[in-house]
């Protein structure tokens, strides 16, 4: 059993895992090579079906089930990449995009071709110029060798790809805000229904997809989906990428299949904490997450376990936090993001993540209230109704609420740090 | 209740009552017909829903419990079950509402919108209330105009996105956006460009806090001193309906009512600021007559005296065809009629006429065969709009042509000697030099070269076809062609257009040589038999004069007097130095206006009339819909309604015009103009006639004959032809006499094409001479692409004129 | 103004490479900002005209980013990541050192236009926190220490153009992956250096 599918080549070839050469000498555009030739596009997809991939952008959504939303009849339809990668604790894409970014190419190229798409587009964030780059340069070695352009190996098929890049803005990874963001607009959420398959960029029928959802895409032609959906336990298969950061001795992204427990992710692949200091808390999933705590490191790593101790994986960023974290200002640190990011349209996250920041800088900074305690729930509650897993809102897009997770990771498992910060005037540690 | 829907309907149940609301319509609206109010913000009913501001937070059942979602964006579907009360929907709403209050400058008492605010009055019923918030709110410089006629408070501002979502949606100038994101998002322009739109005023008018005030209405009352009446709005002959609304006697605002069937609430700026000329210190109030230094002030019995002895005392010399009259176009249909009816029956002269040598055959405007509504624009698949620039002459029918175009899917072909308000929305453009309209017109009927595709659009029924004169060098005929053309699609409706607010309504009361009250013909023996039966009196034979013609008369001396009720040929006319030196020669010249003008400036005996606000009646728009005016204002000391003049004079004279009052002038047109009998006041006094009553063109007694489509344009000698068409912002008295619309108003300038200015060596910017048919002008020459190479365009009304001849020529001046 | 007849050529490119020209904006943005320094009125001006938008349209979508910078910028923008996963290896101490080498506070720029200084949110560097990125070219494993002498060097030295492995090779330490072959092109500004829109250089 494989158990990695994305990092092989770069860990073997370091010197020059990115260039063509290297790929085809590899495998690389096999895939591409039997799927013109002797496939047809109903076919991919099927094998994209069996595989039961999970979206890696961080909704975990079936790619096989959002593909077959695509209306049968509309064209042109459009492959939208999201390598807006912005997710604090996230940097999984970046590393795709910089060190392989064929198998991205072959991916996308043979995603186009099941769904019928002449156009796709790789989003990626405007900080990632080194990742575009080689995206970019991969992208023209491809056109040069006539694995994309028209008439693609001989066979009728076309595509082209065009990367763009985004101008700063964290909320462009949600997938219909990075569409109007590729229309030259305000990277603002839509109101969904209708969903991008069946309404996405200039209104025509719109796969989103994330750079490591579709850097699978090779795999899964060579081996077969079947061989894909053999790896891992069921509703997480294959191998994921996680992002370590924080307290660890070996950050990094580590590829693995999931099942193992938080604590031979954390302790085994992340090496454990410097200093042997004690582990407080960690973030699962990326900043949007709650946080999960040391009673829970023989919990296993799944979508599903996750979902059940009330948080999730997301993006598969893990952060952790050791003993001397101050909790309030590890929160405020990540709702001060949500309020900078968010796009501003709605009035829950627009004045309420602001007003949480404002409150959490008071606090840390020791001028804090007591009714600020409460005060802090209850204007979470009024962005995410009832603070329940997964959350409410009253918004338009998850922004908004996960600017509350922070607030109660810390006001249900720190309480009373927090309060001492009331009534210390000021961080306890 | 069946358990059956009605056909079109659905069954929703909210708050535990079960009720049928129209399928596809929004949860929102459903729930507002059905008689529960959703609180809400961003969502207007005119403009797409967007679901931003999340008041209207509404709990809906669903397979997985229930859901929290905003009722402005979920269309309702069969069965759906809908809790607005509950405590989660409450809790929410309460939070929205603090979120949006904590940043709020909370500045009511000195807000114009105090009192009329629904954040202020959501604030009374849901809102909590002590603020939980102790941090310092968001700063903002205070009102900073973004344009003459707009002030905008950002720390007001709850980001609603309606102003911002109008001017790009429905206007089609997106100049106000938002900037920054998050918490700092605030609405703005670019610097340097203002909000400079012809519709801004809506923006004030829906924003729901009083973020956007307008420097005409500002600080002026609070709105619960405001009176207010229903009307139509008085400055082109769309027909907006309006509240008008005043306080101690003088008008403050219009705020646009939202009718369905012309201004769907909105307004143009002219209409909705226009209202200032009304409070002018300039309007008369007492008679004036001519005297040694000009125009002196008179008594009423002096002036009525003068007036009716130098009508008779002419009709005794040359006889009653030496009288004309001119005018009725910018009062009510009542006045119209009295003006028709003291021409024809006691002066005795059929030169009358309404139009001012600027517009089309009347036949054509009163009684068109196929005439459409402008709602047909909903259902059109195609519009042909070949007629004036619809934004600058008919701005809100340019609305309802845009929305047609932009969200409905009509392809629309706009043909137009240069680029026009539609032309951005447009599926075709057509272009062509002034006076070669019917070349263009043959090619398009025969879907010659590029014309092909345009035709092949317009071929898609339902059609609209917009027609009227694209400028004033032109003669009606083209419009004419058009309009056969139009007929001549396989599904067409032709919707003829002239700007002047009541020149509908005038023609319909016979104030045109060419037709009686209520369309009849006036060449028709049988329709002058029975209004003379009316109105015990003869009516002369439907040989009169135009105005052109009117003018040439004067010119001849054929005609010696005239009559003005609220006209001013000296500047209206489309040559009015011509007009001027005509008038100049008149011995007698009557004039009944509200203010002073050039042509009242020649006038031997001048009557102060009251105006719009002043008077009640009825008004007949550009579809032949009549719509009431309300009185609500006395108008100033010593003004009268024109209708009353017209009969003191007639009296004097020894006839009589029957008017006693405006009721009873109503009552007669009702009897006399069959069309209009279903029109009467008390129907349009209903809920129902808000939307006006379509006065049927069956009646029309004889159809006219349209101009062939094949037609040869007229052979043109010069290198240069003159286009000269209307801007919105005029030299005009309503737009002069407002102090906020009289500086928008441009500097009058000649356009031409860089080619020509080339060839001629002139400058983008450098003086030229202009000279056309009846004298020349010192202007600055500008550039314009947009027109056909060899035209150059001169806007009409701005107070610079040589004449309306079609061929002119330009030299650079050094 | 208008723009430079190579920055005409590279805007028409891309609009061509979109099915409708207002995609181009955000593009174009960085091309203005590649004209003039930073995105000026005029810039927007000139995007506007060339995407059929009014200037209010394209003010609306450049500051809803925070890469186009509308005010005046260094030629170095220094953005020190301060999001939770380099605020808890120390990159508050790092931002606190580049403003005390620089003399230039948070968000700011220096009289003389050579350093902007800004505390970004997560760069996608997490594994290699502290991360610093200098006209978004990325330098991970910052101590305050390497901080200073990265802004030291940059003051000295001058680079024309800034590349991402000769930062990291100086004054680099934990990375958050191995990078692979180095780079050659690198920025010429406080703008992503991406070929397509004309903003990388190949250096030394
Ligand atoms: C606030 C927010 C930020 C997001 N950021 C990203 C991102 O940076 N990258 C990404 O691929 N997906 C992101 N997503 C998820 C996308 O909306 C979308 O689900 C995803 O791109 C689909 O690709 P996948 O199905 O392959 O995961 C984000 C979602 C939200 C709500
Ligand atoms: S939740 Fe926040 S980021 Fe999402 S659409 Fe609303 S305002 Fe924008
Ligand atoms: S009215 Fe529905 S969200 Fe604003």
């Amino acid at each position: 059993m494989t158990d990695r599918i994305l990092t092989t080549r770069m860990d073997a070839h370091p010197a020059d895992s990115n260039v063509l050469a290297r790929y085809e000498a590899t495998g690389g555009y096999a895939a591409l090579r039997t799927a013109l030739a002797s496939k047809t596009p109903e076919e991919i997809a099927a094998e994209v079906k069996a595989s039961n991939i999970r979206g890696r952008g961080g909704a975990n959504f079936p790619a096989g089930v959002k593909w077959g939303f695509l209306p049968p009849e509309t064209r042109p339809r459009y492959l939208v990449v999201n390598g807006d990668e912005s997710e604090p604790g996230t940097f999984k894409d970046r590393q795709l995009l910089e060190r392989d970014p064929h198998q991205l190419v072959e991916g996308i190229a043979l995603s186009a071709y099941a769904l019928d798409v002449r156009q796709a587009f790789v989003y990626i964030r405007g900080e990632y110029p080194r990742p575009a780059r080689r995206l970019q340069r991969a992208i023209d070695e491809a056109y040069e060798a006539g694995y994309l352009g028209t008439g693609i190996l001989g066979s009728g098929f076309d595509l082209d790809i065009t990367v763009h890049l985004g101008g700063g803005a964290y909320i462009c990874g949600e997938e219909t805000a990075l569409l109007n963001s590729l229309e030259g607009r305000r990277g603002e959420p839509r109101i969904k229904p209708p969903f991008p398959a069946v309404e996405g960029l200039y209104a025509k029928p719109t796969i989103v997809n994330n750079v490591e959802t579709l850097s699978n895409v090779p795999f899964m032609i060579n081996q077969g989906g079947a061989a894909y959906d053999a790896i891992g336990p069921e509703g997480a298969r294959g191998t994921r990428l996680f992002s370590l950061s924080g307290h660890v001795r070996n950050p990094g992204n580590k590829e693995i299949v999931m099942g193992m427990t938080w604590r031979d992710l954390i302790y085994g692949l992340g090496g454990g904490i410097p200093e042997d200091r004690a582990i407080k808390a960690w973030i699962p999933g990326g900043a949007s997450a709650p946080w999960l705590l040391p009673e829970h490191l023989d919990e296993p790593v799944t979508i599903d376990d996750v979902g059940r101790l009330k948080t999730m994986l997301g993006s598969g960023a893990v952060v952790v936090m050791d003993e001397t974290t101050c909790v309030v200002k590890a929160a405020h640190r990540i709702v001060r993001f949500f309020a900078h990011e968010s796009c501003g349209q709605c009035t829950p996250c627009r004045e309420g993540g602001s007003w949480l920041e404002r409150m959490l800088a008071r606090i840390e900074s020791g001028d804090g209230r007591m009714m600020d305690l409460d005060l802090l729930l209850d204007v979470s509650d009024n962005i995410s109704p009832g603070l329940t897993w997964p959350p409410k809102m009253t918004t338009i897009c998850p922004l908004g609420p996960s600017a509350t997770a922070p607030v109660t990771s810390i006001m249900w498992h720190f309480r009373n740090e927090v309060e001492a910060h009331i009534t210390g005037g000021g961080c306890p540690l | 209740m069946s358990d059956e829907a009605t056909p079109g309907m659905v069954k929703i149940t909210i708050d535990g009552r079960e009720m049928q609301v129209p399928a596809g319509d929004l949860l929102i609206a459903a729930a507002e017909k059905a008689g529960t109010y959703i609180p809400r913000f961003c969502w207007h009913s005119r403009m797409k829903p967007v679901g931003l501001c999340r008041m209207c937070l509404v709990e809906v059942e669903g397979p997985r419990g229930t859901m929290l979602t905003t009722s402005c964006t979920m269309q309702v579907n069969d069965g759906m079950v809908v809790h607005t009360e509950s405590d989660v929907v409450k809790k929410a709403q309460e939070g929205v509402l603090e979120f949006l209050l904590i940043n709020h400058p909370l500045d009511c008492p000195v807000c114009d919108k105090g009192g009329e605010c629904p954040l202020q009055d959501q604030t009374v019923s849901f809102g909590p209330g002590e603020s939980r918030f102790v941090e310092e709110k968001r700063h903002f410089e205070k009102p900073i105009p973004i344009s003459d006629l707009v002030l905008l408070d950002r720390e007001r501002c709850i980001l609603c996105a309606r102003c911002t979502r109008f001017s790009e949606e429905i206007s089609g100038d997106p100049l106000i956006e938002f900037v920054e994101r998050g918490s700092g998002t605030q609405v703005l322009t670019f610097p340097d460009e203002p909000f400079a739109s012809y519709f801004s005023g809506n923006t004030v008018q829906i924003c729901p806090v009083g973020a956007l005030t307008a420097t005409a209405y500002r600080f002026r009352a609070r709105p619960w001193d405001l009176q207010a009446a229903e009307s139509t709005c008085p400055h082109c002959s769309v027909g907006c309906r309006i509240s008008v609304q005043s306080s101690q006697n003088q008008v403050l605002r219009f705020q646009g009512v939202d009718v369905d069937s012309t201004n769907q609430g909105w307004l143009c700026d002219k209409g909705r600021f226009g209202f200032e000329y009304l409070n002018s210190p300039d309007r008369l109030s007492t008679p004036k007559m001519a005297g040694d230094d000009g125009l002196q002030e008179a008594s009423w019995i002096d002036a009525l005296d003068a007036a009716a002895s130098g009508l008779m005392s002419i009709i005794d010399e040359h006889g009653p065809g030496a009288v004309a009259g001119i005018g009725g176009a910018r009062g009510t249909n009542e006045e119209a009629y009295a003006f028709g009816k003291f021409l024809r029956s006691v002066v005795g002269t059929g030169h009358l006429d309404a139009q001012i040598g600027d517009g089309l055959e009347p036949r054509l405007l009163a009684a068109p065969a196929d005439r459409g509504l402008i709602g047909d624009l909903e259902k059109a698949s195609s519009i042909l709009v070949w007629g004036p620039d619809l934004k600058e002459e008919l701005p809100v029918l340019y609305l309802r042509v845009r929305r047609a175009a932009t969200e409905l899917g009509a392809k629309l072909v706009v043909a137009h000697p240069r680029r026009t308000g539609l032309d951005d929305v447009a599926t075709h453009t057509l272009r062509y030099r002034p006076g070669a309209g019917q070349d263009l017109l043959r090619r398009l009927a025969a879907g010659e070269g590029d014309a092909g595709a345009a035709l092949a659009a317009l071929k898609e029924g339902p059609t609209v076809v917009i027609t009227g004169l694209a400028g004033l060098t032109e003669g009606p005929d083209l419009a004419e062609a058009v309009a056969a053309f139009g007929r001549d699609l396989p599904d067409a409706t032709v919707l003829p257009v002239a700007r002047r607010s009541n020149v509908f309504g005038a023609l319909d009361m016979g104030v045109s040589p060419a037709l009686l009250p209520g369309r009849a013909s006036a060449v028709d023996d049988g329709a002058r038999a029975t209004l003379s039966g009316h109105w015990g009196a003869d009516v002369p034979d439907g040989s009169g004069r135009d105005t052109a013609g009117i003018i040439e008369g004067l010119e001849a001396g054929a005609i010696r007097a005239v009559v003005l009720l609220g006209a001013d040929p000296a500047v209206d006319f489309p040559d009015p130095a011509r007009a001027s030196a005509a008038l100049a020669g008149a011995e007698l010249i009557v004039a009944i206006d509200m203010f002073e003008s050039v042509s009242t400036s020649m006038a031997t005996v001048v009557f102060p009339a009251l105006g719009f606000t002043e008077t009640e009646g009825t008004v007949t728009n550009l579809e032949g819909r009549v719509q009431k005016v309300s009185r609500l204002l006395p108008g100033p000391g010593g003004a009268r309604p024109s209708w009353e003049i017209l009969e003191d004079v007639a009296t004097r004279m020894g006839g009589s015009i029957g008017a006693t009052s405006a009721g009873v002038i109503a009552t007669e047109i009702e009897k006399v103009a069959p069309a209009y009998a279903g029109a009467t006041w008390d129907a349009l006094n209903t809920a129902f006639g808000r939307d006006g009553i379509v006065v049927p063109t069956a009646d029309a007694t004889q159809p006219i004959e349209y101009v062939p489509v094949d037609r040869p344009s007229a052979p043109v000698q010069r290198d240069l032809v003159l286009h000269l068409a209307r801007v919105l912002y005029d030299g005009g008295t309503t737009v002069q006499r407002g102090l906020s619309l009289a500086k928008l108003a441009a500097e009058p300038a000649v356009y031409i094409t860089p080619q020509d200015a080339h060839r001629l060596g002139v400058a983008d910017g450098s003086a030229v001479r202009l000279s056309g048919g009846n004298g020349s002008a010192e202007l600055t020459a500008r550039f314009d692409d947009s027109l056909t190479p060899g035209a150059v365009y001169l806007p009409f009304n701005l107070g610079i004129s040589v004449g309306s001849g079609l061929e002119v020529e330009l030299e650079a001046l050094a | 103004m208008t723009w430079s007849q190579k920055t005409d050529e590279r805007a028409q490119a891309i609009i061509a490479r979109y099915p409708d020209p207002r995609s181009a904006t955000m593009p174009l943005l960085y091309l203005a900002m590649h004209e003039d320094g930073h995105l000026t009125e005029d810039g927007m001006r000139e995007v506007a005209a060339r995407v059929g938008l009014t200037p209010a349209q394209v003010q609306s979508v450049a500051s809803f980013y925070t890469m186009y910078k509308r005010d005046r910028t260094g030629r170095y923008l220094v953005s020190v990541c301060t999001s939770i996963s380099c605020m808890l290896l120390g990159a508050d101490d790092v931002l606190a050192a580049v403003s005390e080498e620089t003399g230039v506070a948070d968000g700011d720029t220096d009289e003389d236009g050579l350093f902007s200084v800004e505390h970004a949110e997560c760069i996608g560097a997490c594994g290699g926190a502290p991360a610093v990125q200098v006209n978004y070219e990325l330098v991970e494993g910052v101590t305050p220490e390497q901080g200073k002498a990265l802004c030291a060097w940059l003051r000295e030295a001058r680079p024309e153009v800034v590349l991402g492995d000769e930062m990291q090779e100086l004054f680099g330490g934990q990375r958050s992956f191995e990078w692979g072959p180095s780079e050659t092109a690198g920025a010429v500004g406080p703008f992503p250096a991406f070929e397509p829109y004309g903003t990388a250089k190949e250096g030394r």
